[in-house]
């Protein structure tokens, strides 16, 4: 049982090896695809299930002391994140057996999988390591893969956002390889648990080197997870990826980053001197600010990815808020947006991209009844659409009222008042959409209902994506009670 | 202050050449020297970062056994950057390959002029 950790990493690895040499049919690629994501879906299960009933537990590679050798840490919420991953990526790699054939062409599918595995490996990598140089090896690997499978589709904005997201992506790792210097000369060490130990008892005496280390790993991470001012990159990525691929970015990629800032924030330095050297009121503000200009740019987008894509900066501000707070109420919300808003963002991305495979328009004013000609795929959409601008019921909701709730119980009624704008501003963007495709009707074409014209590979990912976020907008005790199980790990 | 920097100049000249690289990734419009700068940024870390490990006096870390009153170097941070040095090997392999296919695409290597063909299709 205590393998699980392992095998969970090294699967995905191992699948990316084998995939090139398989033979060079569809069938059997897809076929392996789908068994090993349904294996590590099994496996995540039984390694979830393990912790919950045990307890977390650490896992050291070869015998080593933790402090010399690497080391997994895996407790509830690490245990339940690697869940939400691979299942979710289970679903959107369902969806894109049928969506890739619309976008690339037949000899790029196998590096498409490939990728996708080594994005797989990298990201729970991520999640379950303890330490700080193997939490930066698995950064770089997934840098370079997020930006592999934006350029995978052979067109001039492809190759030109993957080539402004590699940039700025190494801007931030390097970024953050600097801050672990400064962090690794004042401690000493690479494991988080002992870093954060020599950092309670000497912070005062090394505080600029400190202050140096935080700014530098915090503006890194940043970057590589859109924080307002530095989320440039992210329009272009998001909007000209293959429909998978943005799903992947925008709902786990970016998620797995802001992950490890918790991990920095609240493992290693410890909520005390974060507040006595003020980072969370540079967070706070970035984060409000986030939320209200990323609204107020997606008001003015033409194509309906690029909205979904700057509707993500927004909603990474509340994750950011939650974060801010330092206080367990904020943690926690803010990690409940993190998987509401995976879910609600999937959907959305994978309804956009049904659009697209079935009718080819990207523009929003071609979206006249759509919701006629493809009543599933708009429902899917609305639903999502609905939850972000915060309708009761749905995940969205949820998360925007344990975020009021922390912000209540931490005296900043303020923010409180730009949740509410926000969700106005994603009201004025959001409507319009679900407006003219149920309401308006095509110049060419009467509104009659149809059946959506997409395959069930498609269709049944979307629905169940769906269905969870309604789950969760219902009973979000299903997460809320892993998350408070976890927090006494990051206080 | 200024003898505390004098003393650690490998402190100043990783600093010095962070500054110089981010500058020329930031302000350049030719891509070929935004990835130089990139790597400009990247020797500037591992100067920093090697150089934390730096003790003045110390020896090679390969163990003697009867000698005991041996300072050694710390080994573990030029471990790390031999890692960091192929990350940045792939980094600068991958971003080449994407300006040849940039080059071809656009005819150009100036990021303003691709900017403004982005959506023009052949």
């Amino acid at each position: 049982m205590k393998q699980f950790p392992v095998l969970i990493v090294l699967l995905p690895l191992f699948s990316a090896l084998i995939i090139p040499l398989l033979p060079k049919k569809k069938r059997f690629l897809f076929g392996f695809v789908s068994v090993m994501f349904g294996l590590l879906f099994i496996l995540s299960i039984l390694s979830y299930l393990n912790v919950i009933n045990d307890g977390s537990f650490r896992y050291v590679f070869g015998n080593y002391l933790a402090m010399v050798g690497i080391e997994f840490l895996i407790d509830p919420l690490i245990a339940l994140l690697v869940l939400f991953v691979s299942g979710l990526s289970f679903l959107i790699i369902i969806y894109s057996f049928s969506d890739i054939q619309h976008e690339l062409k037949e000899h790029q599918y196998a590096y498409y999988y490939c990728l996708i595995m080594l994005l797989m490996f990298s990201m729970l990598g991520m999640l379950y390591t303890n330490d700080i140089f193997n939490t930066y090896v698995f950064m770089e690997i997934l840098s370079i893969v997020s930006t592999a499978i934006i350029s995978i589709k052979h067109k001039r904005s492809n190759f030109l956002a993957s080539f402004r997201y590699l940039m700025l992506s190494s801007i931030g790792s390097l970024t953050i390889l600097m801050g672990l210097a400064f962090l690794y000369m004042v401690t000493g060490q690479l494991n988080m648990d002992s870093m954060s130990l020599v950092i309670s008892n000497v912070w005062t005496l090394y505080p600029t080197n400190l202050v140096l280390a935080i700014g530098f790993i915090l503006i890194g991470l940043a970057i590589k997870s859109a924080m307002f001012p530095l989320h440039i990159w992210l329009p272009d990525a998001h909007s000209s990826a293959p429909s998978p691929s943005s799903a992947f970015l925008s709902s786990l990629v970016v998620k797995i980053y802001i992950v490890v800032l918790i991990k920095v924030i609240y493992r290693i330095f410890g909520i005390e001197i974060i507040a006595s050297l003020r980072i969370d009121d540079f967070i706070l503000i970035m984060a409000s600010l986030g939320m209200i200009f990323g609204s107020i740019f997606a008001i003015g987008q033409k194509d309906i990815k690029r909205l979904l894509a700057y509707s993500s900066v927004a909603q990474i501000g509340y994750i950011f808020l939650g974060i801010g707070l330092l206080t367990p109420l904020g943690l926690a919300a803010g990690l409940f947006h993190i998987f509401s808003h995976a879910l609600m963002k999937s959907a959305l991305f994978l309804s956009a991209g049904s659009i697209i495979f079935s009718t080819n328009k990207r523009k929003l004013i071609d979206l006249d009844g759509i919701g006629f000609k493809m009543p599933i795929t708009m429902i899917t959409f609305s639903i999502a659409a609905l939850g972000m601008i915060g309708i009761p019921g749905i995940s969205g909701f949820m998360s925007k009222i344990y975020l009021g709730l922390a912000l209540i119980a931490d005296k900043h009624p303020i923010f409180l008042s730009l949740i509410l704008l926000s969700s106005f501003l994603n009201a004025i963007y959001y409507m319009p959409i679900l407006i003219s495709s149920f309401l308006k009707e095509d110049v060419l074409v009467k509104n009659t209902l149809q059946k959506d014209p997409l395959p069930l590979t498609m269709i049944i990912p979307m629905v169940i994506i769906t269905l969870s976020v309604l789950l969760i907008g219902l009973y979000p005790q299903i997460i809320m009670d892993v998350i408070e199980l976890a927090l006494p790990y990051y206080f | 202050m200024i003898e505390a920097l004098l003393k650690h100049t490998n402190y100043l000249g990783a600093i010095a050449l962070f500054i110089i690289g981010l500058y020329t990734v930031l302000t350049h419009n030719n891509v070929l020297k935004k990835v130089i700068g990139i790597n400009i940024m990247e020797t500037s870390v591992f100067l920093f970062f090697v150089s934390i490990g730096m003790i003045q006096f110390g020896r090679a870390p390969i163990i003697k056994l009867n000698e005991t009153d041996i300072i050694y170097v710390n080994p573990l941070p030029s471990a790390l950057i031999l890692t960091g040095i192929v990350v940045a090997v792939s980094i600068t392999a991958y971003s080449i390959s994407l300006i040849i296919q940039l080059y071809r695409e656009f005819g150009t290597l100036d990021l303003d002029k691709m900017l403004e063909n982005k959506e023009e299709q052949e």
